[in-house]
């Protein structure tokens, strides 16, 4: 009895320092929840965007410090390797973009500063937490912590309709998501009767259960539910509704954040985990792949909404990254994950833009708001104009290397039609990038006197009253001015634009750093 | 710094020139511009010095040093590098090649004075001058390629410098159109050679051709003729020539910069770099003689006859790239480049001396209005004098020199090549007809009414400008050329830059005489060490009989020029009665433009328009391109038809998802 207590209360034993970086991220949240909750107004505006900065600064620093020093912790519940730490780089950078984009716009102001920045690295936690995960419980823990504050993030704006909106549809659809998950993870718990991935890939690869029809039911569930997280098409709908709705530096950071951590573990879960089912999911993910690819590049034709444009391109691009995992080599897990990477900064630069414009002219994201920017503000247009054409996959940019990556992978992996579907795909999304460039360089700016402000917004019970103050403040104030000197007033955010376009260009010229970074990820899976 | 820093240094200055006024564009005041460009040319052509002085610093058989400063994609079999090559034969090139531009770029600070697309033109000066270093000194064959097309758009953008000229911009269009023929002949070729060398590196692709390759075999034969087509047009050989006397559109300094000193050699350099592989194939080394051979004599035989000053040494320029084009390919290596280098010299004097009697004449370049202008312009008359006494071959200036040799290597060949051993002293006779036939014309007689203003002190300047080609008007504004005229003895710049190449054109020979010095045999030995055709006996008595017959050649023919164009006029007109077969023939240049419209632009024009007429429209733009637009557009709006906005729709396909996947996944069991 006794020796049945101590065994029960002895816990696993915690590596602390392997944890490091995300107990960086979950106590930075902590901190700049608190901070957010004392002084006044304007040291509160102040300290809480730096301690995330700083947090995040530290999480990075700290993965850095861990990179050659792969282990497992909490008894093989996380992997901290190549693949989740390079995952972490990523998603601490987009989260470093994320604070500088919602620095000073309306969303934060509207939940205050602090509570928005912890969620954003309680989620940012999540997803550490999802890339590293080795056992079904630390994936489902990782998406929930992910996925809760998302949905409250972009219903931040609340007294605005779209925002609410985009917040709702994202819990109900999520709440699916993740529903449909859990019960695939059950199902695969009650079969192989293991939780962690070398457990299941044991089961699956040598108890013969791969043809289990338990498992493969699980594994169904498990595509249909991660499908949902990173928008893989036909568990796609919800993504442009949400996008368009939320507020914009929460959209840009779901649109590259969320797709690093789901398109992570999938990688992890599918390539390692399931890696002996792999005949029977390789063609099931590489048919959703391919329909992701035309789905999401057919839609984004025609769309007026940047916002909607850049949701459907990011369907598209989620196509491309599944491609990556379906293959399962280690050439396309290093090419997955160069592309996630290489992601972020593309889909950074073009938010940045949106952001700007969005609080310069009351045309909000539609792309008539970017037309004579290249005259204007040329160190916006040429940001976004690399990003487009990095997005499309154009030479000179990282967007060509990394698809250059993923059709290599895929060719040498015998998947050459999907390589060709992506070609296809990226021939299509010419016709939705350029036009934007288009309207930056080709197309007179709009005369400054139109269209009415935009409708008031009406004061709910729970609003913050700073935001009314601001309000109230700048009724009197001339809205009008400040269209000449767009880059001038918003440094911080223009500052994220021309990193991130330096960044697509250098690494087109310059790859061989990026090509470093990844390339311990396939061994870390233990792929051929 | 090592001697590959140096290198990378000589590439660098002239890209910080095009960047920095490119840059700029709006912002430069005044001339500086052209002093950017100036002295970062000089600054790469000091880089140049220091690697000619660290390269001799190394031991003779270690001065082949490569450098790369990144891969940027080594997969796949291929190993793409960033990479260059210095060696004799690249540090001779690069010392040509900047020591002429800086000359030539001082010129045009003043040449250029008031137009109102200077800064441009300095940009794309520098431009040029970094795409053709980039091109000598790359060290595999892709960067090889990136120099030779960024040479095509340097050119083309300089010769329709003046944009508004039509006259210009059709011109820059064939030279663009030509020398991309010749660009895709180049990358077929490097195919052909990469398919059996497995490296697009220059060193191991010598050093593996003599295991790879037998003597003679197909696939080198035909890589090698593939690489004589870009040759063949960037050089102006027959038949891709017809660009280069059009390319005359294009600013003088141009001319002389692109068109006569640097670019139209680069067809010198690729034979004479890639002779480890030509001599490998000798039906290709064949073809490089005949048509340099053939070049040389039909360029001069047009050049006697035409009046534009300029296309005169335009063609004369084809003539002399005609003989180092038959000198590299029959293995007179270092003679072709000596030859290449003392060209570089009178040539762009010529060029130099051209445009400032063209500044005399108000932009006028027909020498049947230019007469006397001796004593009007001292100083032009003694440059051009200079050159053409260099180009005629008088002893003892350089081209005597240079040019003898290319004849003698080629003579002591034997066999058949003693026929183009003869048709090369022809060349050499013509060349000095036409050569003086311009001098004559142009600084002797009585002076026409230009000249004589400028000897009262007034520089011409037309009332209303005009393209002296159409006699269209024109304004001076951007895209035209500017309001005032410059000429060398008016302007200082341009009496520098054509002093310092006088100089060159007098004293360059003197480096490499006959049986006295051996400065350039000595230096490019290390590049050419591998092969046999280098070190050629030399048989005293031809030697002689080749030094004597081409100072000869060269005094009767400007014997003749004297007697028909100064002291008996009347023998011109008569002449051209009497051989008024020959002289349509060479004054129609050949006809060339007419049979390459013929065989090649007409029918590729109706089978253009045919295509265009039914298979385009019917096939492509109807079925092809007009059907996949339609079920993109029709999926396009389905996807967003889809996209209702309402849950229940979402949560519907939602469950149609996961019932199809699960469906699949349990028919796996």
């Amino acid at each position: 009895m006794t020796m049945l207590a101590t065994t029960a209360l002895k816990g696993p034993h915690v590596d602390f320092a392997a944890l490091s970086p995300l107990i960086a991220l979950l106590g930075g949240a902590i901190v700049v929840l608190m901070v957010g909750l004392l002084g006044p107004r304007r040291l509160r505006e102040l300290f809480v965007p730096v301690l995330a900065l700083v947090a995040l600064g530290a999480s990075i620093g700290l993965t850095i410090w861990r990179w050659n020093t792969p282990e497992s912790v909490i008894s093989g519940a996380l992997r901290v390797d190549r693949l989740s730490l390079t995952l972490n780089l990523a998603l601490a950078a987009g989260g470093i973009a994320t604070v500088l984009l919602a620095w000073r716009s309306r969303a934060v102001r509207e939940a205050a500063h602090g509570e928005l920045y912890a969620m954003l690295l309680t989620t940012i936690g999540g997803m550490a937490l999802l890339a590293a995960a080795q056992n079904t419980i630390a994936v489902f823990l990782g998406l929930e912590l992910l996925s809760i504050p998302l949905y409250v993030m972009c219903a931040s704006e609340m007294r605005r309709e779209r925002s609410l909106e985009s917040g709702l549809k994202y819990l109900i659809v999520g709440s699916v998501g993740s529903a449909t998950l859990l019960y695939g993870l059950a199902l695969i718990y009650g079969a192989t009767g293991a939780t962690d991935f070398s457990g299941i890939a044991n089961a699956i690869s040598n108890d013969g259960m791969a043809s289990n029809a338990m498992v493969l039911s699980g594994i169904a569930l498990c595509v249909a539910g991660l499908a949902f997280k990173s928008s893989v098409a036909p568990f796609h709908q919800w993504t442009p509704d949400v996008y368009e709705g939320a507020p914009t530096p929460i959209t840009a950071f779901m649109a590259v954040a969320t797709k690093v951590a789901s398109l992570g573990v999938l990688l992890r879960l599918f390539d390692v985990a399931f890696i002996g089912a792999q005949s029977s999911w390789g063609p099931a993910l590489a048919t959703l792949a391919t329909i992701t690819i035309l789905v999401g590049n057919v839609g984004a034709l025609g769309q007026s909404s940047l916002k909607r444009m850049l949701a459907y391109s990011s369907i598209a691009q989620a196509g491309y990254i599944l491609a990556g995992v379906v293959v399962s080599t280690a050439l396309g897990a290093q090419a997955t994950v160069f592309y996630l990477a290489v992601y972020v900064f593309m889909n950074k630069a073009a938010f940045a833009v949106i952001v700007v414009r969005e609080r310069e002219t009351n045309l909000g994201d539609s792309v008539h708001a970017l037309a004579g920017l290249g005259a204007r503000a040329p160190w916006l247009a040429w940001p976004m104009t690399i990003c487009m054409l990095g997005l499309a996959g154009i030479p000179g940019t990282v967007g060509f290397i990394g698809k250059f990556q993923l059709i290599h992978a895929l060719v040498s992996g015998n998947y050459t039609w999907l390589a060709i579907v992506l070609v296809v795909g990226s021939m299509i999304s010419l016709g939705y990038y350029l036009p934007v460039i288009a309207a930056m360089w080709m197309r007179p700016a709009p005369s400054p006197a139109k269209a009415g402000a935009p409708g008031a917004i009406p004061a709910i019970a729970g609003g913050s009253q700073d935001l009314d103050d601001d309000d109230n403040a700048s009724d009197d104030g001339s809205d009008g001015d400040g269209e000449e000197n767009a880059s001038g007033r918003w440094p911080e955010v223009a500052f994220v634009a021309v990193l991130s376009g330096a960044t697509t260009i250098f690494f087109g010229i310059v790859p061989q750093p990026l090509f470093d970074l990844v390339h311990g990820v396939g061994s870390a899976l233990g792929l051929m | 710094m090592s001697t590959t820093t140096y290198g990378w240094l000589v590439l660098a200055f002239p890209l910080l020139g095009t960047i920095a006024i490119g840059a700029g564009f709006k912002r430069l005041p005044g001339r500086s511009a052209g002093w950017i460009g100036t002295g970062t040319i000089f600054l790469a052509f000091l880089a140049s010095l220091g690697a000619l002085i660290s390269l001799q610093g190394h031991a003779a058989d270690h001065r082949q040093l490569t450098s790369s400063l990144w891969s940027y994609a080594s997969t796949a079999g291929i190993d793409a590098q960033l990479s260059i090559l210095v060696d004799p034969l690249s540090v001779f090139m690069i010392l040509v090649v900047t020591g002429v531009s800086t000359a030539i770029h001082l010129y045009s600070v003043s040449y250029l004075d008031s137009d109102r697309g200077f800064v441009r033109f300095f940009a794309y000066l520098n431009f040029f001058v970094f795409s053709m270093l980039l091109l000598v000194l790359a060290g595999n064959f892709v960067l090889l390629i990136v120099g030779w097309a960024f040479v095509t758009l340097a050119s083309y953008l300089l010769i329709s410098f003046w944009y508004r000229r039509t006259t210009a911009t059709a011109a820059g269009i064939k030279s663009f159109v030509i020398n991309v023929v010749g660009d895709v002949g180049l990358v077929l070729g490097t195919f052909f050679i990469f398919k059996h060398t497995d490296t697009l590196d220059f060193l191991k692709t010598f050093s593996a051709a003599p295991h790879v390759f037998t003597s003679g075999e197909g696939d080198l034969t035909a890589g090698c003729i593939l690489l004589l087509v870009g040759a063949f047009a960037k050089s102006a050989q027959i038949p891709l020539h017809t660009w280069l006397p059009d390319a005359m559109e294009g600013p003088t300094p141009v001319s002389a910069l692109i068109h006569a000193a640097t670019m139209v050699t680069a067809g010198v350099y690729l034979i004479a770099r890639m002779h480890p592989l030509f001599e490998l194939a000798p039906a290709a080394q064949d073809t490089g003689a005949v048509v340099g051979a053939l070049t040389l004599l039909i360029a001069a035989t047009i050049a006697v006859t035409q009046t534009d000053i300029k296309r005169v040494i335009a063609y004369s320029t084809m003539s002399q790239i005609g003989y180092m084009i038959m000198g590299v390919s029959v293995g007179a290596y270092a003679a072709g480049l000596f030859h290449l280098m003392t060209h570089a010299f009178f040539k762009a004097l010529l060029f130099m001396a051209a445009g400032s009697i063209i500044g005399a004449m108000a932009g006028e370049q027909s020498l049947d209005r230019m007469k006397g202008f001796r004593r009007a312009m001292p100083f032009t008359f003694a440059s051009f004098l200079i050159g053409g006494l260099a180009l005629s071959g008088i002893p003892p200036f350089s081209g005597f020199f240079s040019k003898d040799e290319i004849l003698l290597v080629t003579g002591e060949l034997g066999g058949w090549h003693w026929a183009l051993y003869v048709v090369g002293y022809i060349g050499a006779f013509l060349t000095a007809i036409y050569t003086f036939r311009m001098i004559f014309r142009a600084f002797f007689g009585d002076p026409v009414a230009e000249a004589r203003e400028l000897e009262a002190g007034h520089l011409h300047h037309a009332e209303q400008p005009t393209n002296p080609a159409t006699g269209e008007v024109e304004d001076t504004d951007v895209g035209f050329p500017g309001p005032a005229h410059a000429i060398a003895e008016r302007a200082l710049p341009m009496r520098v830059a054509m002093g310092l190449l006088a100089l060159g054109a007098v004293g360059a020979g003197l480096i490499q005489i006959p049986k006295v010095d051996f400065v350039i045999d000595d230096f490019l030995r290390p590049t050419f060490a591998g092969s046999a055709l280098y070190e050629p006996h030399t048989r005293n008595g031809l030697l002689v009989f080749g030094l004597i017959l081409g100072t000869l050649l060269g005094l009767s023919g400007i014997a003749i020029a004297w007697r028909v164009w100064v002291a008996r006029p009347g023998i011109a007109p008569a002449l051209r009665e009497r051989f008024a077969g020959a002289y349509g023939l060479f004054v129609n240049k050949w006809y060339f433009d007419e049979l390459i419209d013929a065989l090649v632009v007409r029918p590729a024009a109706a089978v253009g328009r045919f295509a265009s007429n039914t298979f385009e429209r019917a096939f492509v733009e109807g079925t092809l391109v007009g059907g996949t637009t339609q079920i993109v557009r029709a999926a396009s709006a389905s996807v967003r038809g889809a996209q209702t906005g309402l849950l229940r729709y979402y949560a519907a396909l939602l469950v149609l998802g996961v019932s199809g996947l699960g469906l699949y996944f349990l028919l796996q069991t």
